[in-house]
């Protein structure tokens, strides 16, 4: 028991020391994060009460965008250099392995966007007791994207042409945390009966995962 | 069971396929004939009202291609029947065809009727939600190189969908409600009159019997091509 | 240890080998002869239980592979023909990250030395994206001293390296089976080790 949880200790270490030599990956995200909000700011013209009316669906929309955009590298390189069948090899079982990698991601890539949404409410013209609203919804929902994202792209590990997919998967799967979350914020009274709805997709999601994710694992490293 | 085994099916088939093939092309033309001519004019919506017999089936038939891709897949990958790849495969563009058939008819009725060709609606939203899980099963269908991993991934994913479908029509449900309750009444509809329930159940099943003619047909290529290791 | 009973695989409709026969002991090592594509990898992984055999069985320590496959995984070390060391990190960083995954408990001391008879501690700070073909392969094969377990299962681990660095390996080879561990190997070339058993696919 103690080796099993050394061993994940391990694993986040090492998930750790990966993601601090490709920091400006991160970097490069968000910054693609806050140079789109210019865009949209650009294109919709600068009225504040424009702004504001839509600003929240902008940020969310934006969070999703950008959060695709690393994952070709959530299980990618791991399956390409042999890693993932190390691991599997070093007692963890498939599933296990899914679980781990979403909160590594988690952890690396969306907690890095949950504290730059302040800034970019500011930049939206979002009011402050809004951002609250915001700032929760998006901790549930970036974990869901995060599960969302362990699916498709280990469905997609063996796909050699189309890379596209797998956001076009995520982006799919993510309508109903798109229109709960931005719900929330737009219909403060009924917060709670939202947020509830948000975490029970997030624990649909949370199940399914490590059964898609795993067999998905196995299937591409049994065929490799 | 020959909807479980291939050379079974095969066998069946062969039998069926006449019968069915005319089976549907009599349906469809009578189908045809009454609803365009024989059936009357609503008293609300005229003569637009005729849509709904090419409409309201298509509907029909992609939430139910859908459902048997769901079965199949279960069943190939619970209980190993590698026959239900085989039908995933074969039926996705079938149900791809209906549900554009669906939305084009829907927008052609909505346009005199709602004065729009769209609206965001959850129906409307969760149907095309429903095409765009089909053009990805076809994608994914033609964009992997290993035939064992993609047939199982895309049954993984008709699974992953099919919890998903039903998500969305809730939420965009509960969207609606919360924001523009307007929409929904507009779709809400009054109970059917017999002189066009008749030929709506024409029309439903002509349009099975086309769907089971054109799916015997890609299943027995879909397994030739399997024994002959094409792909 | 491990059992190969009449194991035979086929992939999509193609037969890539049939009713293999193998039996692994302590201190014995296999070599597994064949030409490109005769399915020596194929034969490893699904030692490995990672391929499903169409027909036959393995077994590990008279249980069938499968029932009792993390008791397996624990005593196994494998080396693909992949390399497996992160090529953003380096050496050292790699070498750390190794030990902490196998929990592995052999002194810094001991890798210095081994570093050094590889000729490898010099590059110690430096990322293994900069470092060659072979030496990657080198670094790959440390794994079986850190990970240090009893059967070793190894993909054309002679490939690439050079003379001197093969001599080493096969005094290693040797040295772990004077030691009760057992050694599978997949080689299309011609070794001086003392194979106990030579299988041709």
């Amino acid at each position: 028991m103690i080796s099993f949880l050394s061993k994940i200790g391990s694993f986040y270490y090492r998930e750790y020391k990966l993601n601090l030599s490709g920091f400006q990956d991160i970097l490069t995200n968000i910054i693609f994060f806050f140079v789109s909000i210019f865009i949209f700011i650009f294109s919709i013209g600068p009225e504040k009460e424009t702004i504001s009316l839509i600003g929240v669906g902008i940020v969310w929309t934006l969070l999703l965008l950008s959060s695709t955009l690393s994952l070709r590298k959530f299980y990618q390189d791991d399956f390409e250099n042999g890693n993932l069948l190390l691991m599997r090899l070093n007692g963890f079982s498939y599933g296990f392995i899914s679980i781990l990698k979403t909160f590594s991601h988690f952890l690396f890539v969306q907690v890095p966007f949950l504290l730059s949404i302040p800034i970019a409410c500011i930049l939206l013209n979002i009011a402050n007791d809004k951002v609250v609203y915001l700032f929760a919804s998006f901790a549930i929902g970036s974990l869901i994207l995060s599960c969302l994202g362990s699916i498709s792209s280990s469905m997609n590990l063996m796909n050699q042409r189309n890379f596209l997919l797998g956001s076009l998967i995520v982006m799919i799967f993510s309508v109903p945390i798109i229109i709960f979350s931005v719900g929330i914020i737009n219909m403060e009274k009924n917060f709670y009966s939202l947020m509830s709805v948000l975490v029970g997709i997030l624990l649909i999601v949370f199940s399914i995962n490590p059964w898609a994710s795993g067999l998905c694992l196995k299937l591409s490293l049994e065929n490799n | 069971m020959f909807l479980f085994n291939p050379y079974k099916f095969n066998k069946t088939a062969d039998y069926l396929f006449k019968p069915i093939l005319f089976l549907s092309i009599i349906l469809f033309s009578f189908g045809l004939l009454y609803s365009l001519f024989l059936s009357p004019d609503d008293y609300q919506q005229g003569t637009t009202v005729r849509i709904m017999y090419v409409h309201v089936p298509s509907a029909w038939l992609s939430l139910m291609t859908y459902a048997i891709m769901t079965l199949y897949s279960v069943a190939a990958l619970a209980f190993r029947i590698p026959f239900g790849f085989i039908v995933n495969s074969a039926i996705a563009p079938i149900g791809a065809v209906y549900t554009l058939i669906c939305i084009i008819s829907g927008s052609l009725w909505g346009k005199p009727m709602w004065g729009t060709w769209w609206v965001w609606d959850a129906r409307l939203t969760s149907v095309a939600l429903l095409f765009i899980i089909y053009l990805i099963i076809i994608f994914m269908n033609l964009s992997f190189e290993n035939r064992i991993v993609k047939e199982k991934v895309i049954a993984i994913f008709i699974l992953v969908g099919s919890i998903n479908l039903p998500i969305v029509k809730f939420s965009v449900d509960w969207w609606n409600t919360l924001h523009q309750p307007a929409t929904i009444s507009k779709l809400s509809k009054p109970s059917i009159d017999p002189s066009m329930m008749t030929p709506l159940i024409i029309m439903t099943f002509a349009f099975i019997m086309i769907g089971i003619s054109i799916a015997i047909l890609r299943i027995k290529t879909e397994i030739i091509s399997r024994k002959s290791n094409l792909r | 240890m491990i059992l190969v009973k009449d194991l035979s695989i086929e992939r999509s409709n193609k037969k890539i080998f049939e009713n293999v026969n193998l039996s692994l002991g302590t201190g014995k090592i296999i070599i597994l002869k064949g030409e490109n594509g005769s399915g020596k990898t194929t034969l490893l992984k699904s030692i490995l239980n990672l391929i499903e055999p169409t027909s036959g069985s393995i077994y590990w320590k008279g249980k069938l592979l499968n029932k009792n496959l993390n008791d397996f995984y624990n005593h196994v070390t494998y080396i693909a023909d992949k390399t497996t060391s992160l090529r953003k990190l380096t050496v050292q960083d790699n070498i750390n990250i190794w030990k902490k995954i196998f929990l592995s408990k052999i002194g810094k001391s001991n890798i210095e030395n081994i570093l050094k008879i590889l000729k490898l501690d010099f590059y110690l700070g430096q990322k293994v994206n900069s470092l060659s073909f072979g030496e990657i392969k080198k670094l790959e094969l440390l794994r079986l001293i850190i990970e240090n377990k009893k059967i070793w299962i190894l993909d054309e681990p002679l490939s690439n390296l050079d003379k001197e660095t093969i001599n080493v390996v096969e005094q290693t080879f040797e040295d772990h089976c004077a030691k009760e561990g057992s050694i599978i190997f997949s080689s299309h070339q011609d070794t001086v080790i003392n194979v106990t058993e030579e299988v041709i696919l």
